[in-house]
């Protein structure tokens, strides 16, 4: 029983895990851009929402779509500004500026707000539902059902809309999709801003459970690499399915083993399947 | 002979420092100097002549440092037998990480390096022999007085080896091999080089500088730990440091040593918390508008013109 409690824990932090994934995943599908700038977005998310509550008494649960909205026209800009100089330069450039990005975004909330860790206490963080011998802590499950609501949201905006159309149109070439009126900047910033987005409001859904501080990004940042290359590179859906398994998989390693260890299995998962099965594991053919 | 005149010139500077720059600090700043050069020559080796990003280099750093503290602690070795077994380690662990993440490539091969060194990070953070956060207090290479000074003198060897590797590199077949595995891995297979094998050779040599300059490292600073010497952050200043200065030059990791080393150094004494976002802006505006490098800088138009202002006026 203990387990299924494990695994439970473990799902529940995995619906986050998957809405931050799939920002990524969104903007390396478009633009073949690993963003390495995406959890310092979501530490502004987790502040945006911090201050939100501390000063205007906006619970997150409903600000995270201020958040994500505030986060969008952040994504545009920087994708105006800067990333949009390097589109069809070498990688190599593309990761030092998105890293150069996040050290500029952590530094800067480093200098504005201290090192400090700030939490809000909701009072339903306190709470917790039993369902026969499993128990759930409500805030978990809030978030957890507002990220799954956000993920179907995002794959029904992708599969039935004509901007998700454009999206995935430019997703599976660059080059044909110009030829077919879609106007690949425009769609590629739109891409980068929900991305970042993702990342913002995922950041919202964070901070009843977590506490913030400016270098929070990090470990989600490389948590949603190992998401992105588990659900196959670019593959929103497979993002999802990909934070499902890593939640699990670190409930399991904290049952099992130990709680410090998880973020290591989480690595070996990663090195394993890019070794292994570098197309993913829902994905078909190598990219 | 004239062409050896700035390296003579600058190691000679370099020799004579601690007879006029009585400053302990200075003198420290000069130490952090030479050892980031060190470390921006040898990620050049992989970042830029092979033109693989590694953000992982910082593995080769830890496992040095720490080599010198754990043998000392467990098996009472002196610093410098810690040093060389460091230096072997971190070979065989380059000839590990390597041969499993160089035959992914882009960003794939990137966020492998990253995922490779943060193991070791959380594996020295949550072992009991390495005192996880707490962190390990390293032996000093020389006993007081003066100690800092003379392993400043063991560093500069050091940093000559490293100039040497990287002068041969810039001119040998060795070199052009790299170079046309960076521009196209598959055309360089065509023409017959073995890139597996090449890449292979130059993290080899990055791997064992980075780990001697991290032991050096741990001697002077005498207290090493999972943040301080193992962190992703410190990959990012290798790479900066070589891009800043100039990916795939001899020159370029010695430049970007001296200006981001005296930069961050001045501004902290400004704004305590700004180092950050100051390596951040600056790495931003080395991507976007000097890609090459302070080396290139002479090649930028505005420099041309108003070079040729100054020589009309």
């Amino acid at each position: 029983m203990a387990a299924l409690q494990a695994i439970l824990n473990g799902l529940l932090v995995g619906g986050i895990y998957a809405l931050i994934a799939m920002g990524m995943a969104l903007v390396f599908g478009v633009m073949r851009l690993v963003n390495f700038a995406h959890g310092a977005f979501l530490m502004v998310g987790m502040y945006l929402a911090y201050f939100g509550y501390t000063l205007f008494k906006l619970n997150p649960y409903w600000g995270f779509g201020l958040v994500g909205a505030a986060l969008f026209l952040l994504g545009m800009g920087v994708y105006w500004l800067l990333v949009r100089r390097v589109m069809g330069q070498s990688d190599f450039l593309q990761i030092l500026l998105t890293e150069g990005i996040a050290l500029c975004l952590i530094g800067g909330a480093q200098l504005l707000f201290t090192g400090d860790y700030r939490s809000i206490s909701l009072p339903l963080a306190d709470k917790t539902a039993n369902l026969g011998p499993l128990n759930f802590n409500v805030a978990y499950v809030v978030s957890f059902v507002i990220a799954l609501l956000a993920v179907t949201s995002m794959y029904l905006f992708m599969k039935y809309t004509e901007m998700g159309r454009a999206i995935r149109g430019v997703a599976q070439n660059r080059l044909v999709a110009p030829l077919m009126g879609i106007r690949v900047q425009w769609i590629s910033g739109v891409s980068f801003a929900f991305g970042v987005a993702c990342a913002g409001a995922a950041g919202a859904l964070l901070l009843p459970i977590f506490y913030v501080n400016p270098t929070i990004g990090g470990p989600y940042n490389l948590k949603s690499f190992v998401i992105v290359v588990l659900g196959g590179m670019g593959s929103v859906e497979g993002a999802a399915l990909g934070g499902l398994i890593l939640g699990v998989t670190e409930g399991l390693t904290a049952y099992y083993w130990s709680d410090s260890y998880t973020q290591v299995v989480d690595f070996v998962l990663f090195l394993a399947v890019l070794l292994l099965r570098p197309q993913g594991l829902l994905g078909k053919k190598a990219p | 002979m004239r062409r050896w005149l700035p390296a003579l010139v600058f190691f000679a500077l370099l020799v004579s420092l601690p007879l006029w720059l009585k400053d302990a600090y200075l003198q420290q700043i000069v130490f952090r100097v030479v050892i980031f050069a060190v470390l921006g020559i040898a990620w050049n080796l992989v970042g830029g002549y092979a033109g693989q990003l590694s953000l992982g280099h910082v593995a080769y750093f830890g496992i040095g440092a720490y080599s010198v503290a754990l043998f000392h602690e467990h098996f009472e070795l002196n610093p410098w037998l810690g040093t060389v077994l460091g230096v072997v380690l971190a070979c065989l662990a380059a000839l590990l990480i390597g041969s499993l993440t160089f035959r992914l490539r882009g960003p794939y091969f990137a966020l492998s390096t990253i995922a490779a060194a943060e193991i070791l990070r959380l594996l020295a953070l949550n072992l009991s022999f390495t005192h996880g956060a707490i962190g390990m207090i390293a032996p000093a290479f020389f006993a007081e007085p003066n100690g800092d000074t003379k392993t400043y003198y063991a560093a500069l060897p050091l940093l000559l080896l490293a100039f040497a590797v990287a002068t041969y590199t810039h001119r040998s077949r060795f070199g052009y091999y790299l170079r046309a595995i960076r521009e196209n891995e598959d055309t360089a297979m065509a023409v017959g080089v073995n890139p597996a094998v090449e890449k292979l050779k130059a993290l080899l040599l990055s791997a064992a500088l980075v780990a001697a300059a991290g032991a050096l490292y741990a001697g002077v600073f005498q207290f090493i730990g999972p943040d301080s010497v193992l962190t992703v952050d410190l990959s990012v200043q290798m790479a900066l440091i070589a891009m800043l200065g100039g990916v795939a030059t001899v020159w370029g990791p010695i430049i970007g040593a001296v200006v981001l080393t005296v930069a961050a150094e001045g501004l902290k004494a400004y704004l305590e918390r700004a180092h950050l976002f100051f390596y951040g802006l600056l790495l931003v505006l080395v991507v976007l508008f000097l890609p090459g490098g302070l080396v290139s800088i002479t090649k930028l138009r505005w420099f041309r013109r108003s070079a040729a202002r100054a020589q009309a006026g």
